[in-house]
């Protein structure tokens, strides 16, 4: 018997092994505590930010190298410790995305999200020698 | 709020393992060392109030971002 998938079912349930945890959440979403990355073709290069665990809320973000080749934010001891880095080749970087009402969009590359994959584990970290802008452009619609 | 008044070099300790300590007094700031445990956050607070504002930001449009993918993709 086939039984017909329920209108109101989520359409993905998103596996526990998909989450990645972020102890502090990020600053103004501290409940914000598990966040999955959604890809598609449609939005790539950029990248889905998506709380799972908290208050609704969803970022877009994009590897800040793919803005600026030379991109290199230094990890502090302590963001290395609480990422549980081993490698950091392995980290996974996004610089979340605003776009204004006129079409502006600007990355933060000054304060980025660092994922490891290996841990599961996502801060947004914050270099106390701020060398990047907080407002990057990227691209304008106008 | 606790007040005290310290000279250079002196200390404060707050909790178990947080130091605070004056390392220079000018005219119009303080210069200011902190030694805290790896799990405790340090940061300025206008710092840490303009990211929480960026993040702000940053998730309350999400409406034009697939033009500004396509945009983005077309540019690279």
């Amino acid at each position: 018997m086939i039984v017909p998938r329920r209108q109101d079912a989520p359409e993905d349930i998103t596996p526990e092994d998909s989450i990645i945890a972020f102890p502090e959440g990020l600053p103004g979403f501290e409940s914000c505590r598990g966040f999955v990355i959604i890809s598609s073709p449609e939005l790539a290069p950029l990248q889905q930010l998506q709380c799972v665990a908290g208050p609704p809320a969803s970022f877009v973000g994009i590897d800040p190298r793919r803005l600026v080749p030379s991109y290199r934010c230094e990890l502090s001891r302590a963001d290395r410790e609480r990422l549980g880095v081993s490698d950091e080749s392995v980290l996974l970087w996004l610089s979340l995305i605003v776009i204004d009402e006129d079409g502006t969009a600007a990355a933060n590359l000054r304060a980025p999200i660092v994922i490891n994959p290996m841990t599961m584990t996502g801060r947004q970290v914050m270099p106390q020698r701020g060398l990047y802008a907080l407002r990057h452009v990227i691209t304008d619609l106008a | 709020m606790l007040v005290f008044t310290r000279r250079k070099n002196e200390t404060i300790t707050i909790g178990d393992g947080i130091e605070v300590r004056v390392l220079r007094v000018g005219r119009d700031g303080v210069r200011l060392g902190i030694v805290a445990p790896a799990d405790v956050s340090v940061h300025r607070q206008e710092i840490y109030q303009q990211i929480r504002e960026a993040n702000e930001s940053a998730a309350a449009a999400p409406l034009r971002v697939p033009e500004v993918a396509a945009k983005l993709r077309r540019s690279s």
